[in-house]
C-alpha cells in the first residue's frame, strides 16, 4: 500500500500524465455509447416482473360482455349524433348520461395560450363514488373526446360511458372511479390535473366544482376506429420524460396477454421479433421520446404530480372487440383498487426493450454519466493546462514540469515550479455573455405567434451561424488573445456542460445522452494554424449546431419546422416542458463558445 | 287501544320517560335512485338509582360497569363507514346527531377534578371499550385527543355541581375500519340480542355492503320534571342501503349483466333494436323490494320487552304507493302526516313487507318516482387538500348555505401533530369575490385554537363561523409535512396518514351536525430499503478505507537487521510458555474427565 502510494504521488509529476485526459475523454464516450448499445443484451436486460404483491394481476374473472354490448352500442351511437356537436352540447348530452347512472358530474373551463393561438374548451368528469368509500382514494379513467390523432374518439368514450354504468353496480370498489371526458387528448387533462392539485393559473382555468382523494393511478382510452384489432399498444411517456411505475404496465401486459390473449406493444413496434435489432430499435425510440419530453397522450399530464397513467390504444388488424378492451379495464381497474399504498414498490426509471424486458436506473445509467463525465474531465484537464508556463508546456520531456495544480496539494513538493496568473477576467466575461444571450432564443421561440415562429427559426439560424464569427473578430480586436484565454473559456464552458448533463441525466437520461453526444465534439476542437482543419472543424461544428440539428431532424421525420416550433411552444407554455432550456440554454451555449474558439485564430491581427 | 295510538301525533314519541322502559323502531326511508335508508333505533332506560346499586336489567352490565369505572357522566361512541350523499340524499337521518366521521369517534364527559384525572380515567375508559367493541380504540391516545370548548355540549340533563367537575375528551380513529366485529358486541347489548324484534333484521353481511351505515352508542342521564332521574342508553344503526345490490341473492352476489331481455331500454331511441342496441333508462324505474329482500332475511316477530305504544316499523312514503304487509301486522296512518305508515305487529310472528313498483312510469323527475323527496340540509360541506408535493399542502373546506336564513355553526377540526398548521394563512372567502378582498373576519367570528406539540398531542381548531344566505365559503388554511422518524412510519407506510373529518355543529338556524369526509395525507416517506443498503454500503467503504489507513499510519517499514530486539516481547512470550507448560502439568495431575482442568487447558490455549 505506501509503495503503490509513492508511485503514484511519484507519477503526478510525470508531465506524460497530462497526454492521457483528452484520450480518457474519448475512451468515456466510445464507452458510453457501447454501453448503451450493449444494454438489449440479455446478460444486461432483465424480463420484468410485478413487484407489488397487492395488483395480482388477471387473478380476477372479469363479467363485462353479453348485454354491456347492447349498451355500449347504444352508446356509440349516441357519441355519433354528437360528431358535429360544439364540445358544450357534446358535455350537456355526456352530462345527462352520466347523472343517470348516479355518477356525480362536474365541469371545468380552461383556456390556454400559445405560440399566439387559443387552446379552449370544457371538460367534463363524474366521479363515480366508491360505495363504502370515504374519498381518500381515487382512480381515474380518461377517454378524450378526440383522440391523440384528432379523430373522434367513438370507441374509447363509450366504452368509459358503459364501464361507468357497469361499474357502478359492483360494491367491491375501495377507491372513487372518477370518468374524465376531456374535449381533446392534449391540453384538457393537463387543465384537469392541475386544477385537481390546485397547481392552475386561476385566471385561465377554472377549479374543479368536485373533487375526491388523491389520485392512486389513471388509465386512457384512445380507440377511434371501427374495425376489430389484434393488439394492445401501450404509451406510457410523461412529460419531459418521466415514466409511470413500471408495475402499471406490467399489470396491463399479464391482463392483456395473460388473461385475455391480446398482444401488447410499446413504442409502436408492432411484431417484435425479440431479436436485438427489434431491442435496441424499442429502446431507442424510447429515449427519443423520453428525449423529446413531450407529452404522448391524455395519460402524460398524470404522470408529473406522480399518479401513474398509461393510454392504451388498439392497433392493427386482429379480431378482439371493445368488449375485449373493456375486459382488460376492468381487469386493470381491479387490480389498482387492491393497492393499498401508492405504487412505489417497482421501478420509475426504466427503458424498456420489449414489453417483458426492462433495464433500470442503475444498469443504463454509467452510459449517460460517462458521456457527461468526458467533458468534466476535459475542463479540469484545460484548468491545470491553463496554469502552466508556455515554454515549459512545449518541452515536455523536462523533468521539472509540474501539473500539481490542479490537484492542491503541491505545497509540500520542494520543487515547487512557478505556475502562471490566470486571467479570468475576459474568459469569464465570453462565457457569461454567451450563457445569458440563450436566454433570448428561450424567450422568443416561446413567446412568438405560429405566423412569425418559422422566419424567426431562420433568421436564428443565420445568426447563430454569424455569430461565433463576430464574437471571435470583436475579441481578436478587443485583445490579443492568448493559448490560456482559449484553455479557460473552453474550460468553464466544459464544465458548466458537464456538470448539467450529469445532473440532467439522472432526471431524463436520454436528454443527457442526447445532447451529451451531439455536444461531444466541441470537447476535442481546439484552435490550429492548420487551414484545412479549421474548415473541417468549422463544418463539422456547423453541423451539429442546435438550429441545424433540430431543422435536419424535423426533415427526416417529415414535418414541417413550424410544426415543430408549435409544438416546442405548446409544450413550454402548456406542460411545463423543460427540453428548450436544455436545448438552448445548456447547449447552444457550449456550442457557441466553442465555434468562436475554432474561429478565433482566424481573426489574429 | 290501537284507535287511541293513532292519534300520536308524533313519529317518535317524545321522550314519556318511565324509570325502565325499553323501545326499538324502525324507520324506512326510500331515497332518489335506488338508495334506501334504514334507521334502527333502540332505547333503554334505567334508573340512576338501580344504575348505581349495579341492579341492571335493561342496561348492559358490560357496558354499566364500565362507565362506573372509569367515572363516566356521559358517553358517545360512532362507528362509520362510507359517506353521506348530501346532495342526492338530503338532510342526515336524526340531523346528524348520531353519525361520527369515518372510522371511530368517541367523546364523554368524565369526573374529574383535574386534566391529568381526566386523561387518567380516559385511558382506562378507552382501554375497556377497545376491549368491548373490538375496535382500536386503546390506540385513541394524547396525540389524538382533543378537549372541544364549543362543538360538543351536553346532551343530558346534569346538575350543574356536577358539571363543573366533568371534563369532556374527545378521540377519533380515522382509519379503523368498521366491520362485523364491531356489530356483534353492539347488537349483544340490546335486551333481545339481535334474535327477535327489528334487531334481528340486522345481517353483517347487508350492512357493512350498505352505501353509508353508522352505528352510535350514547349513554346521557335524563331527568324529567318529575319522577326521577334515568339513566338512558340510546343504540342507533342508520345505513343506506343501495336496493339493486341488497336485493342479489345471497349466494349469487356478483353483477353479472343481465341477459338482454331483461335490459329496460328507452324504446323511442332511433336506432333502438332489440339485443342489439339498447339506450338503458333502468335508473327511471322506481324503488320495488320487500323487506326480507333488502335485509336477507325476515323480521322475526317483537322483542317482547319492548314497550307496546311504539310502532316498530315505520315507512316514509307517499300515500299513493301501495304496500302490503304480513298477516297480523297493523297499519297506522297519520293524518298529518300522509307520507307516514307505520306497523304494530305481532309477537313471534314473521314480518315483512312488500313495496310494489310505482304504478306511473315516471317521467325523470325523481319526485315524480314515488318517493319523498329529500328535505334540503341547512349547509353542504366539502373538505379536501390543495397542493401538492411532500412540503407543503393546503386545506380546503368549501360550506355552502343553500338556504334564506344566515347559518352559523361551529367548525371544528382535530388534526394529527405531523400536520403543522400555519394558522395565519387561515381565510374565509366568499364565492364570487376575489381571492384577495379578505372578508375572514366577517365570516370566522371566533377562533379557538389549541397548536400541536411534537408526538404530545395534535391540533385543536375551532371556528365560530357564520354564513349570508345562498353563499358559498371557501375556509382554506395551508400546513407544513413533518418528516417523522424511521420506526414512526405504520407498515403501510406509501398509503398516507388518515386526518380526522372535521366536525360541523350548526347553532342557527338549527342545531344539527355535518362530518366532513376524511382525507389522506401524504407525508415524505423515506424507501425503506434504502436504510439497510446505506448501511451496508457505508460499512463496506469504512472496512477497506480504514483497514488501509490505519496500517500505513501505524506501520513502520524497516529491514529485519534493523529492527529492535523485542526484549519486551520475548520476556510476556515466555511468560506465557511457563504459564502454559504449568496448566498442563496441574492438568495430568488431576484426575482425566475433571471439567476443570480441560477448560483450563483451552483457555491457556
Amino acid at each position: 500500500m505506501p509503495r503503490l502510494l509513492s508511485t503514484a504521488l511519484s507519477l503526478r509529476r510525470d508531465p506524460r500524465l497530462l497526454k492521457i485526459p483528452p484520450y480518457i475523454s474519448a475512451f468515456c464516450i466510445a464507452i458510453g455509447v457501447v454501453w448503451l448499445l450493449l444494454l438489449p443484451l440479455d446478460d444486461y436486460s432483465r424480463r420484468t416482473y410485478v413487484s407489488e404483491n397487492a395488483l395480482l394481476p388477471g387473478q380476477v374473472h372479469t363479467y363485462f360482455g353479453g348485454s354491456e354490448q347492447s349498451i355500449f352500442r347504444a352508446f356509440r351511437h349516441e357519441v355519433d349524433l354528437l360528431a358535429s356537436k360544439n364540445n358544450f352540447e357534446v358535455n350537456d348530452k355526456l352530462e345527462s348520461i352520466l347523472t343517470g347512472f348516479g355518477v356525480k358530474v362536474g365541469r371545468q373551463n380552461y383556456t390556454y395560450h400559445s405560440a399566439g393561438e387559443i387552446y379552449s374548451g370544457e371538460n367534463v368528469y363524474g366521479i363515480l363514488q366508491a360505495p363504502r368509500g370515504d374519498a381518500t382514494e381515487a382512480i381515474v379513467l380518461v377517454a378524450a373526446w378526440k383522440s391523440i390523432h384528432e379523430q373522434l374518439n367513438r370507441n374509447g368514450v363509450a366504452l368509459v360511458l358503459t364501464l361507468a354504468r357497469y361499474f357502478k353496480r359492483w360494491s367491491l370498489w375501495s377507491k372513487d372511479i372518477i370518468l374524465l371526458l376531456p374535449p381533446d387528448s392534449t391540453t384538457g387533462t393537463q387543465a384537469w390535473v392541475d386544477a385537481y392539485h390546485d397547481a392552475h393559473d386561476s385566471k385561465y382555468i377554472a377549479p374543479l366544482p368536485l373533487k375526491s382523494g388523491a389520485l392512486q393511478g389513471a388509465l386512457a382510452i384512445d380507440y377511434p376506429f371501427e374495425h376489430r384489432y389484434h393488439e394492445l399498444h401501450i404509451i406510457y411517456d410523461g412529460t419531459n420524460g418521466q415514466l409511470p411505475n413500471l408495475d402499471l404496465i406490467n399489470s396491463i401486459v399479464n391482463i392483456a396477454g395473460g388473461q385475455m390473449g391480446i398482444e401488447t406493444t410499446v413504442q409502436q413496434m408492432a411484431g417484435h421479433t425479440d431479436s436485438y435489432q427489434d431491442r435496441l430499435q424499442t429502446m431507442l425510440r424510447g429515449m427519443l421520446y423520453q428525449g423529446l419530453g413531450y407529452p404522448t397522450g391524455p395519460h402524460s399530464s398524470f404522470i408529473p404530480y406522480h399518479v401513474d397513467a398509461i393510454t392504451l390504444q388498439p392497433a392493427g388488424e386482429g379480431w378482439h372487440d371493445e368488449m375485449a378492451m373493456g375486459r382488460v379495464v376492468e381487469g386493470s381497474f381491479r387490480s389498482l383498487n387492491n393497492l393499498l399504498e401508492h405504487l412505489h414498490q417497482s421501478f420509475f426509471f426504466y427503458l424498456l426493450m420489449q414489453k417483458n424486458r426492462f433495464v433500470s436506473i442503475g444498469t443504463y445509467l454509467p452510459s449517460a454519466m460517462l458521456v457527461a463525465a468526458n467533458f468534466t474531465i476535459m475542463a479540469i484537464f484545460l484548468w491545470v493546462k491553463s496554469g502552466q508556463p508556455i515554454a515549459k508546456r512545449e518541452a515536455t520531456d523536462k523533468p521539472k514540469g509540474d501539473i500539481s495544480e490542479g490537484k492542491g496539494v503541491s505545497t509540500t513538493t520542494p520543487s515547487s515550479p512557478p505556475t502562471v496568473e490566470r486571467n479570468l477576467l475576459s474568459p469569464l466575461a465570453l462565457v457569461a455573455t454567451c450563457h445569458s444571450i440563450s436566454a433570448i432564443p428561450l424567450f422568443v421561440f416561446n413567446h412568438l405567434g405560429i405566423k412569425t415562429l418559422p422566419l424567426a427559426f431562420l433568421l436564428f439560424s443565420v445568426l447563430s451561424t454569424a455569430l461565433p464569427a463576430i464574437f471571435s473578430f470583436v475579441i481578436a480586436s478587443v485583445q490579443k488573445p492568448t493559448a490560456q484565454f482559449f484553455q479557460l473559456t473552453k474550460s468553464f464552458s466544459l464544465l458548466i456542460l458537464g456538470v448539467s448533463l450529469a445532473t440532467l441525466s439522472t432526471l431524463n437520461f436520454s436528454l443527457a445522452f442526447l445532447v451529451g453526444l451531439l455536444a461531444s465534439p466541441l470537447t476535442f476542437i481546439q484552435p490550429t494554424k492548420n487551414l484545412v482543419t479549421r474548415l473541417f472543424l468549422v463544418i463539422l461544428l456547423i453541423i451539429t449546431s442546435p438550429p441545424v440539428v433540430i431543422s435536419s431532424a424535423a426533415w427526416t421525420s417529415g414535418v414541417t419546422m413550424s410544426e415543430v416550433l408549435k409544438a416546442a411552444s405548446l409544450g413550454w407554455n402548456v406542460w411545463g416542458m423543460y427540453t428548450p432550456i436544455i436545448i438552448w440554454c445548456v447547449w447552444w451555449p457550449a456550442w457557441l463558445i466553442g465555434t468562436t474558439n475554432t474561429l478565433s485564430s482566424t481573426f489574429k491581427i | 287501544m290501537r284507535s287511541l295510538l293513532s292519534f300520536l301525533p308524533l313519529i317518535i314519541p317524545s321522550v314519556l320517560v318511565s324509570a325502565t322502559e325499553y323501545h326499538e323502531q324502525l324507520n324506512l326511508r326510500p331515497l332518489p335512485l335506488s338508495a334506501l335508508l334504514a334507521s334502527f333505533n333502540f332505547r333503554a332506560n334505567t334508573s340512576i338509582a338501580d344504575f348505581e346499586a349495579q341492579n341492571f336489567r335493561l342496561f348492559p352490565r358490560s357496558l354499566g360497569q364500565i362507565l362506573q369505572y372509569a367515572g363516566t357522566r356521559e358517553l358517545h361512541l360512532r362507528f362509520t363507514l362510507g359517506r353521506w350523499d348530501a346532495e342526492s340524499w338530503g338532510t342526515r337521518p336524526w340531523d346528524g346527531t348520531k353519525e361520527g366521521g369515518t372510522g371511530v369517534e368517541l367523546w364523554a364527559w368524565l369526573d374529574a377534578e383535574t386534566d391529568q384525572e381526566a386523561d387518567e380515567k380516559w385511558l382506562t375508559l378507552t382501554n375497556a371499550l377497545s376491549g368491548l367493541f373490538c375496535a382500536s380504540l386503546n390506540f385513541i391516545d394524547g396525540t389524538r385527543t382533543i378537549r372541544p370548548v364549543v362543538s360538543f355540549q351536553p346532551e343530558g340533563d346534569h346538575p350543574n355541581t356536577t358539571l363543573d367537575n366533568t371534563r369532556l375528551l374527545h378521540g377519533v380513529l380515522p382509519h379503523e375500519v368498521v366491520c362485523t366485529e364491531n356489530l356483534t358486541p353492539f347488537l349483544k347489548m340490546l335486551p333481545c340480542k339481535g334474535k327477535a324484534g327489528i334487531a334481528s333484521l340486522l345481517d353483517g353481511h347487508k350492512l357493512f355492503d350498505a352505501s353509508f351505515q353508522s352505528m352510535a352508542i350514547d349513554v346521557r342521564p335524563i331527568c324529567p320534571s318529575e319522577g326521577e332521574c334515568v339513566l338512558q342508553l340510546e343504540q342507533t344503526v342508520d345505513m343506506v342501503l343501495d336496493v339493486d345490490r341488497s336485493k342479489r341473492p345471497h349466494d349469487n352476489p356478483i353483477p353479472r349483466p343481465p341477459p338482454g331481455r331483461d335490459l329496460i331500454c328507452d324504446t323511442s331511441k332511433p336506432y333502438h333494436k332489440p339485443d342489439d342496441s339498447c339506450f338503458p333508462v333502468d335508473h327511471l324505474r322506481g324503488q320495488e323490494w320487500t323487506l326480507s329482500q333488502i335485509f336477507g332475511r325476515t323480521m322475526k316477530g317483537t322483542c317482547p320487552l319492548t314497550d307496546s305504544e311504539t310502532p316498530p316499523v315505520c315507512v316514509h312514503i307517499p300515500s299513493t304507493r301501495d304496500i302490503f304487509s304480513s298477516e297480523g301486522a297493523h297499519e297506522i296512518k297519520y293524518p298529518n302526516n300522509d307520507s307516514l305508515r307505520c306497523y304494530h305487529i305481532e309477537q313471534e310472528k314473521e314480518f315483512t313487507l312488500i313495496l310494489t313498483k310505482p304504478e306511473v312510469p315516471a317521467d325523470g323527475e325523481a319526485a315524480s318516482l314515488g318517493i319523498v323527496k329529500p328535505e334540503t340540509p341547512v349547509l353542504y360541506a366539502e373538505r379536501s387538500f390543495t397542493g401538492h408535493g411532500q412540503e407543503h399542502g393546503g386545506v380546503q373546506a368549501i360550506l355552502t348555505n343553500p338556504g334564506d336564513d344566515t347559518v352559523e355553526f361551529v367548525y371544528m377540526e382535530s388534526l394529527p401533530w405531523f400536520m403543522r398548521v400555519y394558522l395565519h394563512t387561515l381565510s374565509a372567502r366568499i364565492s364570487g369575490s376575489s381571492p384577495n378582498t379578505n372578508t375572514t373576519t366577517e365570516i370566522v367570528k371566533q377562533i379557538y385554537y389549541r397548536p400541536a406539540l411534537d408526538r404530545a398531542r395534535g391540533t385543536q381548531l375551532e371556528l365560530l363561523v357564520s354564513i349570508p344566505p345562498h353563499c358559498t365559503v371557501f375556509l382554506t388554511y395551508d400546513f407544513e409535512k413533518s418528516i417523522l422518524r424511521y420506526t414512526e412510519y405504520p407498515p403501510d407506510a406509501n398509503r398516507g396518514f388518515d386526518v380526522a373529518a372535521a366536525v360541523i355543529t350548526t347553532l342557527e338556524p338549527k342545531a344539527m351536525n355535518i362530518r366532513t369526509t376524511s382525507l389522506l395525507l401524504y407525508l415524505p416517506t423515506p424507501d425503506f430499503s434504502m436504510p439497510y443498503n446505506v448501511i451496508i454500503f457505508t460499512s463496506t467503504t469504512i472496512a477497506l478505507a480504514f483497514g488501509g489507513l490505519y496500517n500505513i499510519l501505524v506501520r513502520r517499514m524497516v529491514g529485519a537487521n534493523e529492527a529492535p530486539s523485542g526484549a519486551l516481547k520475548d520476556k510476556v512470550l515466555g511468560f506465557v510458555a511457563k504459564l502454559k507448560k504449568k496448566k498442563t502439568a496441574v492438568a495430568a495431575v488431576a484426575a482425566g474427565g475433571s471439567v476443570t482442568p480441560a477448560t483450563g487447558k483451552t483457555g491457556a490455549k
